[in-house]
């Protein structure tokens, strides 16, 4: 894991330096994917030009991004459906998680700092969108949408129905591969700093476009 | 609608001046919700659909802090009003959750009919000046307690006027809408000072 972490350019003392704790609530996961998805509901009304358009050569269109993050959720719905049939009934209200310090380090390499996205990384290919770039209509642009929307919304299910439930025995596999593993509120604050990041990344294209327009 | 329900909401709507077919109408408008403990009705961030009328349980509405932590604003229980005002009014969202702390039960009346009633019925203006001029007033005195008052002396004003029903929720709820940590609160209770 620290040989994974030296070649994305972490130093060892930046590694071990913040040890805070992180603890997650199911609450809080829902207000801020309810802020994503009211911020993804306003992109629709956006013409198909705006949403296609690459400003600036070797970066994404904003629906290049939302198609990663279509992506990026797919290795994780199927595992979150067994693993919460799988779980047990809890009669007593969720105390915050904690995430443990490896995965917290995962989570915290997605977290975009304000309005600015650090630990900038190369996508892994699996999860490229790899859109056609010359053929990308508006309905194109609309079964992406409707995508985003479906698979996140399966998210928010998943965090609702996971309230009530012992989440303290089963462990999914990350989107990165078996390096990763996360007990489920690891994996929805993952999902949701992924998320939260590819916003900012989205403004940034938008801000791009509003410079050259003027 | 069950002849309990259509008492509760016909007492909360006591002073609502309408004809035998118009209360018949008013009350087809109203629709039945059931909530399971600890299910979020409203969700922060989301839109409040309705206006509602508590029949059986206690729901928090309540804010969360920088760290998370839940900040309560107000407890609902039976034959009061529930929901999201700011995100219901407004038709924006809000960063207010409300949440069934025990099994709930709750009548709904969504925004459409809410305005239809406003537009039709000089009486439901009537009501509504009354009711948010009651809910400003509630507001307003317990901005004074929390700001004025001890720990000690807010949890004996609270303690006195509280339901019942409300005494028997998770301490923590209790706690955060008197401004005090739960320990506190259990030392408090524990002294039996009301």
């Amino acid at each position: 894991m620290l040989d994974y972490l030296k070649i994305c350019g972490f130093k060892s003392t930046t590694i071990f330096k913040r040890m805070a704790k992180l603890f997650l609530t199911p609450e809080n996961q829902i207000q801020r994917l309810n802020i994503v998805l009211n911020n993804v509901v306003s992109l629709q009304e956006l013409d198909t030009d705006m949403l296609t358009n690459v400003s600036v050569p070797d970066t994404w269109s904003i629906i290049e991004v939302l198609a990663h993050l279509n992506i990026a959720y797919g290795p994780y719905r199927n595992q979150l459906d067994e693993a919460i049939s799988k779980m047990t009934d809890s009669n007593e209200e969720q105390k915050p998680f904690r995430a443990r310090t490896w995965q917290k380090m995962m989570i915290e390499m997605q977290r975009p700092k304000g309005t600015r996205r650090k630990w900038k990384m190369k996508t892994m290919k699996r999860f490229e969108p790899l859109l056609d770039r010359k053929n990308i209509g508006k309905e194109k642009v609309e079964d992406i949408f409707r995508e985003f929307f479906e698979l996140h919304c399966h998210l928010k299910h998943s965090i609702l129905k996971s309230r009530n439930k012992d989440i303290s025995k089963i462990k999914i596999t990350s989107g990165i591969g078996p390096i990763v593993k996360f007990y489920l509120p690891e994996s929805f604050e993952f999902l949701l700093c992924h998320l939260e990041r590819h916003m900012v990344q989205i403004d940034e294209i938008l801000n791009q476009q509003k410079v050259l327009t003027q | 609608m069950e002849v309990e329900a259509s008492l509760i909401l016909k007492s909360f709507f006591s002073n609502l001046d309408l004809s035998k077919d118009e209360e018949q109408h008013f009350t087809s408008l109203w629709t039945l919700k059931s909530f399971d403990q600890y299910d979020i009705i409203t969700e922060a961030e989301s839109i409040e659909r309705n206006f509602y009328i508590v029949l059986e349980g206690v729901q928090a509405i309540y804010v969360l802090n920088e760290k998370g932590e839940k900040v309560v604003l107000g407890f609902s229980y039976a034959g009061s009003p529930s929901g999201v005002f700011d995100s219901f009014v407004r038709g924006e969202p809000s960063k207010i959750f409300l949440e069934a702390l025990k099994p709930s039960k709750l009548l709904a009346l969504c925004k459409q009919d809410y305005d239809e009633m406003f537009k039709n019925h000089l009486s439901f203006y009537k009501w509504g000046h009354l009711f948010f001029q009651d809910v400003l007033f509630g507001r307003l005195s317990r901005e004074v307690e929390i700001l004025t008052l001890t720990a000690e002396q807010r949890f004996v004003a609270f303690m006195k006027r509280c339901p019942e029903e409300l005494k028997v929720i998770p301490q923590k709820y209790l706690a955060s809408y008197l401004n005090m940590k739960p320990e506190t609160f259990s030392r408090l209770r524990a002294a039996n000072v009301y």
